[in-house]
């Protein structure tokens, strides 16, 4: 087992899944903290926060985007996303998170190249820590 | 007078050969003409005897042996067709006939050979083609028709007659003829006819017609112009092929393929409805019976049942929802009716009634210039309960909901507006979702989803559309289009 993540981010609107994920990295002890938003416009504003205040310190390692949310859906967060994410020096990784199974969800998704994987809800257990370790050596 | 040489030669020129018979002993001899075409044979016979033999075909043996010895005995003129084999071994048409015998001159006879194969086979094609002609109207149900622009009359010809199903002796009217093709199709039929009788322009047009019982059935139709000698066009002659079984099939087939497509992309948004929503909530079952096990003690357990019971219930809204589309699809099989609009509305303000009193909502209907639609009625109030509760739940808080119902004709085509002086809604960024599903089923602050789903889908189904205009804080247009 590697080093523990710090910051791990859920961005969903799904609130029953969001407290079972919170629980899983609880019990787990997969991640120190974690910062969850609604939907797409409220993660992007905090973002976009963080840049105005230069106080990198707090982005998450890891990113968890559900694609189908109000207000801004999955996809328009990584359009936003990538326009400011090379101002970021801090390495994140982000999973889009969708119990979508069309392979066309899944083929827009990989043509996004700062997604790392698309993961079909349900997250096995076993997966959830696997992608957590992966995550925690890779940051080592 | 011409000499024998003179009349001789003459003859040649005309292709005519003749025979000298001498009437005494019957002794036949041929002119130099005959015995060139017959291919200047050696025989030993009589030229009779070998002219039956040889050169008559045998189907005119017998005839030409009467015909001969009446001739020869009782003086008695004749005129027969026949086959004669020729120089080439081929056989050929001749006409033979004996020049009148003048009573002077009782000892000669003259039997001419006029050929005659051309016009014979001229004859024969004709009549060929005319078989062929009248076996292919009958067939192909293709009958002719000429329009005398001149002296004002028509005519048609007897598979034309059973195409309009009208008695072999009918007359068409001339001023009158329009009145047999559907009234729809009048501007078309007008305007080719004029194009062609004025400027002798052919025409070719599917057409549908009005039989003398106004029943209506497709013709194919062509029409050409006719000039007399001076270039003038004098008519308008053509076919009508009746096509209606092969029209009726065709606008079946394509009805169906419509009806086939849409149910397909009905289908489809199901399967997608069905895999994001159900999908949801059964993925977070499976997450919470992961955590079931891992829980160590009963606390941690008791804990997580909050959560199933949520689930649970959010997969039975899902579920009913999904079974609501379900049966509004299903309405597809009830049939169009007359609907008033007026006694739509009606039906709808009374099952809103609570709703539009606790906002005070005023509507506004103007149903004059359309008055009613041929609709499933069902579907007209299912689109108009679905826009008038959502104007109204995305009313502007500042001001009363006030809802402009309008129906009206524009390039022939039936519409239905509903406007509002809501919330109003950012298209640029919403557009796209407005009749989507996404996410509606689980989300109660924006249940617009499944309603506008189910309008669209409606809409759809009877072959209309759906479009909406809005501005935010100003208000929401939805337009209909039948």
């Amino acid at each position: 087992m590697g080093q523990k993540v710090e910051l791990a981010c859920i961005i969903d609107d799904d609130k029953i899944y969001v407290n079972l994920v919170k629980k899983i990295i609880e019990i787990k002890k997969l991640s120190e903290n974690l910062l969850i938003f609604k939907n797409g416009m409220e993660a992007l504003d905090h973002f976009k926060l963080i840049l105005e205040n230069a106080t990198e310190d707090v982005l998450p390692d890891i990113i968890f985007l559900d694609i189908n949310m109000p207000v801004m859906d999955g996809w328009e967060f990584l359009n936003e996303f990538i326009k400011i994410k090379n101002n970021f020096d801090k390495k994140i990784t982000l999973y889009v998170v969708s119990s979508s199974i069309d392979p066309r969800d899944l083929e827009r998704a990989k043509s996004f190249n700062l997604v790392t994987d698309y993961l079909i809800k349900p997250i096995e257990l076993k997966k959830f820590e696997k992608i957590f370790d992966r995550n925690s050596d890779a940051a080592a | 007078m011409l000499n024998d040489l003179q009349l001789n030669s003459i003859l040649e020129d005309f292709d005519i050969a003749y025979w000298k018979i001498n009437l005494l002993n019957k002794e036949v001899t041929w002119s130099e003409h005959f015995n060139t075409l017959v291919g200047n044979p050696e025989f030993s016979e009589s030229h009779f005897d070998y002219f039956l033999k040889e050169i008559l075909h045998r189907d005119y043996r017998y005839d030409f042996r009467i015909y001969f010895d009446k001739l020869t005995e009782e003086n008695e003129a004749f005129n027969i067709e026949l086959k004669l084999k020729l120089g080439n071994g081929k056989y050929r048409w001749f006409e033979c006939r004996n020049l009148k015998n003048k009573e002077s001159n009782r000892d000669t006879a003259v039997l001419l050979f006029v050929n005659i194969h051309q016009s014979k086979r001229d004859q024969y094609t004709i009549e060929e083609n005319f078989f062929y002609y009248r076996e292919t109207a009958q067939m192909t149900n293709t009958g002719g028709w000429y329009i005398d622009t001149v002296n004002r009359n028509i005519y048609w010809d007897n598979v034309t007659k059973k195409i309009i199903d009208c008695p072999l002796d009918y007359q068409p009217p001339y001023e009158e003829h329009f009145k047999f093709y559907a009234p729809e199709e009048h501007p078309t039929v007008i305007s080719a006819f004029e194009k062609c009788e004025k400027y002798g322009i052919p025409f070719k047009v599917e057409l549908k017609m009005r039989n003398l019982y106004h029943k209506d059935f497709w013709v194919c139709a062509t029409g050409k112009p006719v000039y007399n000698e001076d270039q003038e066009i004098i008519g308008i002659r053509g076919v009508f092929q009746d096509i209606n079984e092969q029209k009726v099939n065709e606008l079946n087939l394509q009805n169906s393929l419509d009806i086939i497509a849409t149910q397909n992309s009905r289908l489809f948004n199901f399967a997608h409805i069905v895999s994001h929503n159900l999908r949801s909530h059964s993925s977070n079952l499976c997450l919470i019976v992961e955590l079931l096990k891992e829980a160590k003690t009963d606390t941690d357990k008791i804990e997580l049942i909050p959560n199933v019971s949520d689930i649970s219930e959010n997969l039975d809204s899902a579920i009913n929802q999904l079974n609501e589309i379900v049966n509004r699809q299903s309405l597809l099989r009830k049939e169009r009716r007359i609907v008033s609009f007026e006694k739509a509305l009606s039906g709808v303000m009374a099952s809103t009634s609570s709703l539009i009193n606790r906002e005070n909502a005023k509507i506004v209907a103007e149903f004059h210039a359309l008055k009613e639609i041929s609709y499933i009625p069902e579907y007209l109030e299912s689109i108009l309960l679905n826009l008038i509760s959502n104007a109204i739940k995305y009313k502007h808080p500042g001001r009363k909901p006030v809802i402009f119902i309008q129906t009206y004709i524009k390039n022939e085509t039936p519409f239905l507006e509903v406007s509002d002086n809501g919330l109003g809604i950012d298209l640029d960024q919403y557009g796209d979702k407005m009749f989507g599903m996404y996410k509606t089923f689980h989300k109660n602050l924006d249940s617009r989803g499944i309603g506008l789903f189910i309008t669209k889908n409606q809409v759809e189904t009877l072959g209309g559309s759906i479009s909406v205009t809005s501005t935010v804080d100003v208000g929401t247009t939805f337009k209909i289009k039948f």
